[in-house]
């Protein structure tokens, strides 16, 4: 086996430019978190005003936060969950180069999809509740969701935990180096099991994020609902997590030019191939295999707007294949641009599926419309600017990133503004 | 070296096959969910006898404390909510099929299995005597997922309302005015005798003898509730020309809602052994392979 890729700090100078418009982007969040907490989740002009903070209704009682900010979000964080399934539970140590960056971005993303869902809570000082075993009712698809997300949230961090004492353990007051030594000796003895909890806790929200719409039999499309949901959101987690480490890779190389280990992302990248064709199979399968009942058809008809929903599915399934083929292709995939390309489109289709799971293929009812209000998105937009600010900043300062050369240091000029 | 690694994957191979082969929407029974009790209590409302008055719907706000909703008016005289929302709990609408219309009385099922129920966190939604679904904001954190699940529409939410302080925004759902001994006041006001309240059983007993004393009188010739979604303790009567699906009750399977998601939920976290037993599969490969990595490369200090 090749000598460890060791990870170090980018360094280099903090206060860029780009930083400081991530910073301003981070402030405005701040802005309309007040906004929310004072005003509401619609803010002081209602959710059908062109500055409404949320569009969100008694009809569209979820908006666009849940599927982008929670469940896209921390399905791009699923490439800590991916890469560490391959690297721990499949012992492919090659990959390790890739863990650290993963775990970090993970973090960030868990970090804020968890806050995001604080926010949007309307009842938010009454969250301590989902502590009291006695109350709990273990029927509820979103308890185990809320109980499982945060618990993860804890261990991303913990083991985002080695790259800052590593730091520290170098520092020159020899108190806090020894501290961090000790504490850095005893997590490695409880490492496995915390990356053991690492990959059961996300096998299990990921699919309970698709198991929240099982309720919704009437109101969701037939072409979405299925008791298959959590199994086809636990795929296409995985596959949304290899993208992300795809393209987190390649975009700190650009921002950066840290060395790209481009053989390696080759290889890691044949695995979501095959669990997209096992998932096509599935998806398609299972909507063949619902429509033959006459109640799903009838539903289906009832629903309406056939062309508009078969548009969406559609779209989906070839996005997926189009991947697929894609990293099948030995040529396309260990091309840095066509990797980077089929990357992306890891992430867009994992995302198109969630989106339509909550939201297009979600029918309240006759009269209820959804469209977010500018706002909204800012609210999201903004709130991602926050994970790449975080992101940034322990990348330049602690060892996470890996091919970054010991003489590039002062290197970064410019940085990753848009994510 | 080879074969004792081979064991090790194929160990997490099966943990795994099992973990997956337990989230398969397998039709498991183990779930018993809600029954029907005997003093469970509901209403009945007939269609063809509603005149649109609305008094139900004034009753309810009186007896409920509920502010009146001029929006539509824009501040004008009417209380004129045009659905269920924050401030209303019943409503009075026109449900149209074809040419044909007759009124519908909104208000929440009080289904026998109720979804929201299923899907609340922490029993803030719950059932309490007379199979009546109440709320309680106490234990309610505002998710709003009853609002995804109830596939009536009914629980509503007080958007307008933000801070935790006096005017907390809570969920707003009919409780068949269980704060008061007399009961319903919708029932209570009714001129026309289009909804009643009583015991589910009576209530099912008289709904079923109308159907059968005027054959064809009454839509699919049969009551809305009996079995839909498992049932439900508010029972719906359609003139014969107005679909339930006009009225605004949709076409629900007979088993109750949540037994989907239970039953996947229930099957995969049994005794929480898919979920141990991939922890444990996990462990034992990670600490065998750092006892064979030990003499190669050091990994991650």
């Amino acid at each position: 086996m090749a000598a460890h890729v060791h990870e170090r700090p980018l360094g280099g100078a903090i206060l860029t430019p780009a930083f400081k418009f991530l910073l301003a982007l981070c402030g405005v969040w701040v802005l309309l978190v007040l906004v929310r907490l004072v005003w509401g989740l619609n803010g002081p002009f209602g959710y059908d005003t062109l500055l409404g903070v949320s569009a969100q209704s008694d009809g569209y009682a979820w908006g666009i936060w849940k599927p982008l900010n929670v469940v896209t979000f921390t399905g791009i964080s699923a490439g800590a969950f991916a890469i560490g399934l391959l690297t721990y539970g499949f012992n492919k140590g090659e990959y390790h180069p890739l863990v650290r960056s993963a775990v970090m971005a993970g973090a960030m993303g868990y970090t804020l999809g968890g806050t995001s869902i604080m926010i949007d809570l309307g009842r938010y000082w009454n969250l301590w509740v989902i502590f009291v075993p006695s109350w709990l009712n273990w029927n509820s698809v979103l308890l185990e969701i809320a109980l499982c997300v945060l618990a993860y949230t804890l261990v991303l961090w913990v083991e985002v935990a080695p790259s800052i004492l590593e730091k520290l353990q170098a520092s020159a007051t020899p108190a806090t180096a020894a501290r961090a030594k000790g504490i850095l000796g005893g997590l490695k003895k409880v490492m496995p099991f915390v990356i053991s909890l690492a990959i059961l806790l996300p096998t299990m929200h990921q699919s309970s994020l698709g198991g929240l719409f099982m309720v919704a039999h009437t109101k969701t499309h037939p072409y979405w609902h299925t008791g298959w949901l959590p199994a086809l959101f636990l795929m296409t987690c995985l596959t949304m997590g290899f993208g992300a480490v795809v393209v987190i890779e390649n975009l700190t190389t650009i921002a950066w030019g840290k060395k790209l280990d481009q053989a390696l992302l080759a290889r890691v990248s044949v695995v979501p191939a095959y669990i997209l064709v096992a998932y096509i199979v599935i998806r398609v399968a299972d909507v063949f295999w619902r429509f033959r009942d006459p109640v799903i058809l009838a539903r289906f008809e009832s629903m309406g707007s056939p062309l508009f929903y078969g548009a969406f599915f559609l779209l989906e399934l070839v996005l997926f294949g189009v991947a697929a083929a894609m990293l099948f292709n030995r040529k396309l995939r260990e091309n840095r641009g066509t990797l980077f390309g089929a990357g992306l489109l890891l992430l867009f289709s994992g995302a198109l599926y969630r989106f339509d799971t909550y939201l297009v293929a979600y029918q309240p009812g006759a009269g209820w419309k959804y469209f977010p209000t500018p706002l909204e998105i800012l609210f999201s937009i903004t709130l991602a600017a926050i994970g790449v600010t975080v992101y940034v900043l322990f990348v330049k300062l602690f060892p996470i990133l890996s091919g970054v050369e010991a003489t590039t240091a002062p290197g970064g000029q410019k940085s990753a503004a848009s994510h | 070296m080879k074969i004792s690694r081979r064991n090790v994957l194929k160990g997490l191979a099966t943990a795994g096959v099992a973990a997956t082969a337990a989230s398969l929407p397998v039709a498991a029974d183990a779930r018993e969910g809600y029954q029907v009790q005997a003093d469970d209590v509901g209403m009945l409302f007939d269609s063809t006898l509603c005149v649109g008055c609305r008094a139900c719907q004034t009753a309810c706000k009186v007896r409920n404390k509920l502010v009146t909703d001029t929006r539509e008016t824009q501040g004008g005289v009417y209380d004129a909510p045009l659905d269920l929302n924050g401030n209303t709990k019943n409503v009075i609408k026109i449900a149209q099929d074809g040419s044909a219309t007759t009124y519908m009385k909104m208000q929440c099922m009080h289904c026998v299995d109720p979804a929201c129920i299923s899907v609340c966190m922490a029993g803030a939604l719950h059932k309490v005597a007379g199979g009546i679904t109440a709320y309680n904001a106490a234990t309610c954190v505002g998710c709003r997922y009853c609002q995804i699940g109830c596939p009536f529409n009914v629980p509503k939410y007080e958007w307008q309302k933000s801070l935790p302080i006096a005017e907390d925004p809570k969920i707003v759902k009919c409780e068949l005015c269980r704060h008061d001994q007399r009961g319903p006041a919708c029932c209570e006001v009714c001129p026309r005798g289009a909804v009643i309240y009583g015991k589910r059983a009576d209530l099912l007993k008289e709904a079923q003898r109308r159907v059968k004393a005027s054959p064809g009188k009454y839509a699919e010739d049969r009551v809305y509730g009996e079995i839909d979604g498992g049932g439900t303790n508010v029972f719906y009567l359609s003139p014969a020309d107005v679909s339930f699906k006009a009225l605004g009750l949709p076409t629900l399977p007979r088993e109750p809602l949540p037994a989907l998601s239970e039953n996947v939920q229930h099957t995969t976290y049994t005794l929480g052994i898919a979920p141990i037993a991939l922890f444990t599969a996990l462990t034992v490969v990670q600490l065998r392979n750092r006892g064979k990595g030990e003499q190669g490369h050091k990994e991650e200090k």
